[in-house]
């Protein structure tokens, strides 16, 4: 409900009377004024005027389940949200909802993580209300070894989601990592419950920096990463409209993948790369390789072309 | 002695080859001989020609199979059978443990059921916590901590107890 009537003050910069939110939403007068009052002890502030009725002045940024459900424009994606003010990891809650037949397109979203998981359960750096750290659980019907190429969907999902919502350019370094500038912005953590044959569940992890200022990143970590707002001269951003620009974003390419298959998100991800192209080193626990980076296959494994001329394909690796 | 299981894969394996007759000798001296009926090579279907790379190479009609080697091949596929293969489910990096730090999942003389995790593959940054789907013990475990595996690659053995 709450939702709707936020969808109602955020469409319009005048008033809207409490006859016609009550007509719209079918509650009474009261019920109206009492949504209100618990829109202000969350940090709305809200003209009433009488006979003019009701007035957002100023929102606060919130990414609970009303926030972003009142920005929200899909059809499957974030019907079901989960919202925690704490969780070690949304990868974690995401899991143990998965394994419990939660539905297709349900979203963990927190407003902080104790236990942030990277690649190789490296720790990501989440403080409160500072970013977006949420996960999205799909069930495909594809077989495991086409897996991979969702991680590339998503990083073209979430980069066109930024670009959408912000307006600031955004590129992908192999296979979805998410640069503004060089730095990055934005981190996706894939896992997946398989059989053999049959993916049971993929649960996508994203990790997106909003409105982190200088002081939230630890100092080693400022040559190397960014937040929307220091790229936009401090001004902060309204999360929940962010996460439902990526949302929607990923509904889209999504259906179109399991429709039409990789391809389009394979060109779509060659135009949106910074990798391509480019010298690189590409460390695996094993080893470091050197060379230039030709292109992905058809299921977006990496092709670096090392000085003898021969083709190494790397599979997973940190790329510098 | 051949047993009859031994026999009945060879005749099978016979039937999908290109051979017309195999003959070969036991341990103990015994000969068998298989003999497909009325064709010859020449008059089998060319897809049928193209079977051997799965049956286990049978020898070319003009030569007859070193004696013990059939016998040794199908002793070992016994040996396997009593044993579980856990194997990839995709091309990728096998990791042993969460991080290079962490413990292992499992290691030989683990028990393991089901669920139990054994390794994670990974692809693209899409990491796959591979469950055991049998339950046994562990007796060996196939590849190397950070090495890239095919489709299909066995990974561990699994002994049922």
């Amino acid at each position: 409900m709450r939702d709707r009537l936020l969808q109602l003050l955020t469409a319009t910069d005048s008033f809207v009377s409490g006859q016609e939110i009550s007509t719209k939403l079918g509650i009474s007068r009261t019920a109206v004024w009492k949504h209100i009052e618990e829109l202000r002890k969350n940090g709305y502030e809200l003209e009433a005027v009488p006979r003019k009725g009701y007035r957002l002045t100023h929102a606060p940024d919130l990414a609970s389940i009303d926030e972003i459900k009142a920005s929200l424009h899909t059809e499957h994606f974030g019907t079901s949200i989960v919202y925690k003010k704490k969780v070690t990891s949304t990868q974690e809650v995401a899991h143990e909802l998965a394994r419990n037949e939660a539905e297709e397109g349900t979203v963990v979203v927190a407003e902080t993580q104790y236990k942030g998981k990277g690649r190789m359960n490296r720790e990501w750096h989440s403080p409160s209300g500072t970013g977006l750290w949420f996960s999205l659980i799909v069930r495909p019907d594809i077989i495991p070894q086409k897996a991979p190429q969702l991680t590339l969907m998503t990083a073209v999902a979430v980069t066109e989601g930024i670009m959408e919502a912000t307006g600031i350019q955004a590129q992908i370094k192999w296979p979805n990592d998410i640069l503004i500038d060089g730095k990055k912005i934005a981190g996706i953590l894939t896992e997946m419950q398989s059989e053999p044959d049959r993916v049971q569940a993929i649960i996508i992890g994203i990790g997106l920096n909003i409105n982190q200022q200088v002081e939230h990143f630890p100092e080693e970590l400022l040559p190397k990463a960014t937040s929307l707002a220091l790229e936009n001269d401090g001004v902060t951003y309204q999360r929940a409209v962010v996460i439902s620009a990526i949302l929607k974003r990923l509904e889209q390419w999504y259906f179109h993948y399991l429709q039409h298959g990789f391809k389009e998100v394979r060109e779509r991800w060659e135009s949106l790369a910074v990798t391509i192209g480019k010298q690189i080193k590409a460390s695996t626990m094993k080893e470091t390789v050197s060379g230039i980076a030709e292109g992905i296959t058809e299921d977006g494994v990496l092709l670096l072309k090392k000085q003898d001329g021969t083709i190494e394909y790397i599979y997973s690796a940190d790329i510098d | 002695m051949f047993e009859i299981n031994e026999i009945k894969e060879l005749i099978r394996a016979v039937d999908e080859s290109s051979v017309g007759e195999l003959e070969i000798r036991g341990e103990t001296k015994e000969k068998l001989t298989i003999k497909k009926e009325g064709t010859g090579a020449a008059a089998i279907a060319p897809e049928v020609v193209q079977a051997p790379q799965q049956a286990y190479a049978p020898a070319p009609p003009s030569a007859p199979a070193p004696s013990s080697e059939p016998a040794e091949q199908e002793t070992q596929t016994k040996k396997d059978d009593s044993l579980e293969k856990i194997v990839s489910p995709m091309v990728g990096t096998f990791y042993r443990s969460p991080s290079p730090e962490a413990d292992v999942y499992v290691k030989e003389g683990d028990k393991v059921n089901e669920d139990t995790v054994v390794c994670i593959i990974e692809a693209m940054k899409l990491m796959n916590e591979l469950e055991a789907e049998v339950s046994g013990e562990i007796v060996e475990i196939l590849v190397d901590n950070g090495e890239l595996v095919e489709y299909g690659q066995p990974l561990f053995l699994v002994k049922h107890t």
